[in-house]
């Protein structure tokens, strides 16, 4: 009987290890994990804004960002929000303990066409782990962009992610303004909820690509605050979610009419947002 | 018809067992307490083979099983790395050769939806696809047709050859086995014998008048924008599924839905990655971690699957992803009938113009 | 059918909707409808063949219903009402927004005995039934068939050929034809020697495909999207292709009616590959009969044997 062995199967995992967890917030882990062959780690390519799965064998696969940019290669960052099966199992891990990375997956942010432009980053909670990669690319190629601007906002002060790196995203000449709900003692920054903060600061769309990601409530009224403000639809771009398998296309279930979030996405401008069937 | 073989009646087991000697034979097979129930099942002798019947259940799962390994990860102990053990991952596979002798030329049309899908790309499933490259299908040209099926109306029909690497053709004592491709003039080489004039004839005459028939009404193949247009007509969707019960019957006899899951059955860090069939219709499909569904009740997940095989799969892919066999309409519970469905679609006005 | 008409017609102003059957993609295959007008009722058809029990609808659609004040008509064979009884009693049904059609059933058909009772296998063009008789027409003439030839076997067991619980009953009373429960086809798998019987199993298991029709299909299911079939956490079954675990849900699913189950034999009706599921349930049933002389759906103000469950109770 022929025996194929492939090792061209898009289902098998690399094989990672986790070098360090950071407790963003108190149901946010950032995982840093380095591919356990040195050639694959290498190797390893990708664009930001694409995604990978991460697998705890015996419970499953998820998928999440690779939040740290292409021009940072010693490790890949994901970070989890505990939510689920695999999340839950995910933060159960310890530094040192063997993962399954399948990455990378899916579209990324059109960087090229980013150049010589003004940008606006929209983030909420998690939704900040998305926009980071796109932002320390464009840090660690700052003369390649204009003004960089970066509303982030949480619930509270604990749940903003990457605090610890903000000096560095300043230092690199990022205009980061926080925001959390509500009032809290020591909180020195802004107070409201990001859209509100988004129409007070009104960054000018002329030249500008604003990119978002948060919570669906967000980004719902971050879209109409935009469009207040005056940015055409294919000067936003967001990154969708969906519940995914496979993560080739091929599963069937993260599909918005005929576009394949896995496939087609993350990545997608708000003129193709407007062009799917009504299915969010 | 250039070349031909006949096939007795009485020399159809030891053909089979012929075949089966390099192969895996499928065929349409009764139950033993239940003569109505006919399924595919891997010939060995013996069984009762049933080329008078429709399988109940499509051949998918001949090429696409309702569960297959992935593969299987093992923990192995090694004080060398930090967590004191390593995953060790093993996706080795077998793959035979498989013949599905004697379906119905929708069963063999239904792979056509798979093929793009799992042999393309962008990523091409190799479990799928190593299989599909060593299949055969002998379809038999039908002349059964009950009120369910409508191969016709999704551009096919009841001797259609597209799909099948040979066809059968019942004549008189037995069949004239007609090869379509290659594959299947090597496959029929050493079981049949060169068919006489008249055999070939009058297998001619059958596959003329059955390809003349037409099996359902209409046209299904164009109504994509149609589709899009009715989307958010939320009295239209009721009206049709109101009375759905939501199972995954349909999808589950389909022999073009190929929905699936993937999970990890272990016993701590030992244990497989296996593939599993899902269905749209299932609520926890599309049910994220957080709660929210996308697809929460029946109406949105019936309108994906109707979306998904009339319009978002041909926006794709060109073409529509139905054969047309009718088994979710003749199994459904309650009759939910997706043809009725799909000719609806057009606005009543544009559906009498 | 006329007097069906009638009645509906004459009180239509009253009912939100008339949960009935209509013709399907052929006279064989009558199926659920939805009826939100006057001129609907014309779709209304009632016969043998009419083999959806159609309260398991019941629970959604007075979930779903908007207060207008009026009544859901909805029409129920025999075996149907004592489901409606089960889920007066558990609490899922409100009787009083309820206008029950009762209809006395003659029997219902088992697709596959019919297929192999007619001579011809043309596609139907027409139903009709009178004294026994289905009169089933095609391009090939018309057959006429004797119903009690090509029953369903729930049918062959049933006590309940005369609605309970109904607002009105259409239709003269028919005899039941059994007065004592049967438990014969249990009897039958019981005799078998535990090897037989668990090869019987396998044999039959093997088959399930695990769509759930069974389970969607039965009025008593009420978990509907939170069946732990499917849940991963807790995990009970696997995905994998097994008897085991298809037993295993089988199990759970008897186990759930046991002491609900009304016999209504839908789970068995639908099932694609043809597995007696109903056995299972009618063993429980059988149980509940003997262990508490509880017959389930036929008294709305019972309370079902296991869910008597008081936390105050001592001993448990």
């Amino acid at each position: 009987m022929p025996k194929v062995v492939t090792n061209d199967n898009p289902y098998l995992p690399h094989m990672g290890t986790i070098r360090e967890i950071i407790q963003e917030t108190p149901n946010i882990k950032t995982f840093r994990i380095v591919l356990d062959d040195p050639e694959e780690m290498a190797a390893f390519r990708f664009e930001p804004g694409q995604v990978g799965q991460l697998s705890v064998f015996g419970v499953g696969e998820s998928t999440f960002v690779i939040n740290s940019p292409p021009t940072r290669r010693e490790y890949l960052q994901f970070s989890v929000m505990k939510t689920g099966e695999v999340t839950r199992a995910l933060h159960r891990l310890s530094e040192g303990d063997p993962i399954g990375v399948r990455a990378p997956l899916g579209n990324s942010f059109p960087v090229d066409e980013l150049k010589g432009k003004d940008i606006l980053f929209v983030g909420g909670g998690i939704g900040m782990a998305p926009l980071r990669t796109l932002l320390l690319t464009m840090a660690d190629r700052r003369e390649e962009f204009g003004d960089i601007t970066v509303i982030y906002g949480a619930r509270s002060p604990q749940d903003l992610c990457y605090r610890y790196e903000f000096d560095e995203w300043k230092a690199a000449g990022v205009n980061l303004i926080l925001t959390v709900d509500r009032e809290f003692p020591g909180w020195e920054e802004r107070v409201g909820f990001v859209p509100t903060v988004l129409a007070e600061e009104a960054p000018s769309p002329f030249n500008r690509v604003a990119i978002t990601c948060g919570p669906p409530i967000m980004i719902k009224f971050v879209l109409a605050g935009l469009k207040e403000l005056g940015y055409e639809d294919d000067q936003i771009l967001t990154t969708l979610e969906r519940r995914m398998k496979c993560g080739i296309g091929l599963c069937g279930r993260c599909n918005i009419g005929d576009t394949y979030v896995c496939v087609d996405g993350p990545v997608f401008s708000n003129t193709q947002l407007r062009r799917m069937v009504s299915e969010l | 018809m250039e070349q031909a073989f006949f096939l007795a009646d009485a020399e159809l087991q030891e053909a089979l067992a012929g075949l089966s000697a390099q192969a895996d034979v499928w065929v349409p097979a009764s139950d033993a307490r239940k003569p109505g129930l006919v399924r595919f099942r891997r010939f060995q002798p013996g069984l009762t083979v049933r080329l008078d019947a429709r399988s109940l259940v499509s051949a998918k799962e001949v090429l696409f099983p309702r569960s297959e390994t992935l593969l299987r990860f093992t923990k192995e102990k090694d004080l060398s790395v930090p967590a004191g053990h390593r995953i060790h991952l093993d996706d080795a596979r077998t793959v035979r050769p498989v013949v599905v002798f004697g379906c119905r030329p929708c069963d063999a049309r239904g792979f056509l939806t798979f093929d793009p899908v799992f042999t393309k790309g962008p990523y091409r499933d190799p479990y799928y696809s190593e299989r599909r490259e060593k299949t055969t299908f002998v379809s038999l040209v039908c002349r059964d047709a009950d009120a369910a099926c409508f191969c016709s109306a999704v551009g096919s029909g009841p001797a259609d050859p597209e799909g099948s690497d040979a066809q059968l053709i019942p004549v008189d004592g037995g069949y004239v086995l007609r090869p379509v491709t290659e594959r299947g003039a090597a496959l029929l080489e050493p079981i049949g014998r060169t068919a006489a004039p008249e055999q070939i004839r009058e297998a001619q005459d059958v596959l003329d008048q059955v390809g003349r028939e037409t099996v359902g009404e209409g046209s299904l193949t164009t109504l994509a924008e149609a589709f899009r247009a009715r989307f958010q007509d939320p009295a239209f969707w009721h009206a049709h599924i109101d009375k759905c019960l939501s199972c995954g019957l349909c999808t589950f006899v389909c022999p073009t839905c190929y929905c699936f899951t993937i999970t990890d059955e272990a016993r701590g860090l030992n244990g497989e990655r296996i593939r599993s069939w899902d269905a749209c219709m299932f609520p926890h499909f599309t049910l994220e971690a957080s709660g929210h569904n996308p697809r929460p009740s029946k109406v949105e997940r019936y309108r994906n699957r109707v979306g998904h095989k009339f319009s978002y799969f041909p926006a794709r892919y060109g073409q529509v992803a139905c054969c047309g066999c009718g088994r979710c309409v003749r199994h459904c519970p309650v009759s939910v009938d997706i043809r009725a469905v799909v000719r609806d679609l057009p606005a009543q006005e544009e559906a009498h113009a | 059918m006329d007097t069906l008409h009638a009645h509906l017609e004459a009180l239509f102003d009253d009912l939100e909707l008339v949960i009935g059957w209509e013709t399907g993609y052929e006279p064989l295959r009558p199926t659920p409808a939805f009826l939100r007008s006057r001129e609907d009722l014309s779709r209304l058809v009632w016969n043998p063949l009419c083999a959806p029990n159609l309260s398991v609808y019941l629970p959604g659609i007075l979930k779903d219903a908007k207060e207008t004040g009026k009544k859901i008509g909805v029409c129920l064979k025999g075996c149907d009402s004592r489901s409606l009884g089960a889920l007066v009693q558990e609490g899922f049904v409100e009787r009083e927004r309820l206008y029950v059609v009762g209809l006395p059933c003659p029997g219902t058909v088992d697709p596959e005995a019919l297929a192999e009772a007619r001579k011809s296998s043309a596609p139907v063009t027409h139903v009709s039934f009178r004294d026994g008789l289905l009169a089933i027409t095609s391009r090939d003439g018309t057959e006429e068939i004797e119903l009690e030839r090509v029953l369903a076997r729930r049918c062959r067991r049933c006590r309940h050929p005369n609605p309970l619980h109904a607002d009105v009953i259409l239709g003269d009373p028919v005899p039941p034809r059994r007065t004592e429960p049967s438990f014969s086809d249990v009897d039958a798998v019981e005799a078998m020697s535990l090897e037989e019987r668990r090869a019987y199993w396998e044999e039959e298991l093997s088959r399930c495909l695990r769509c759930y029709a069974c389970r969607n299909a039965c009025p008593l299911c009420v978990c509907r999207d939170r069946c732990l079939a499917e849940s991963r956490t807790p995990k009970w079954t696997t995905q994998r292709d097994g008897v085991r675990d298809k037993f295993l849900f089988h199990m759970i699913h008897a186990l759930h009616l046991a002491g609900r189950c009304t016999e209504c034999g839908e789970c068995e009706r639908v099932c694609p590959v043809g597995i007696p599921v109903a056995l299972f349930k009618e063993k429980m049933a059988r149980i509940a009969l003997e262990l508490w002389d509880y017959q389930a759906g036929t008294d709305p103000a019972a309370t079902p044997p296991l869910q008597t469950f008081d936390p105050s109770e001592t001993g448990i």
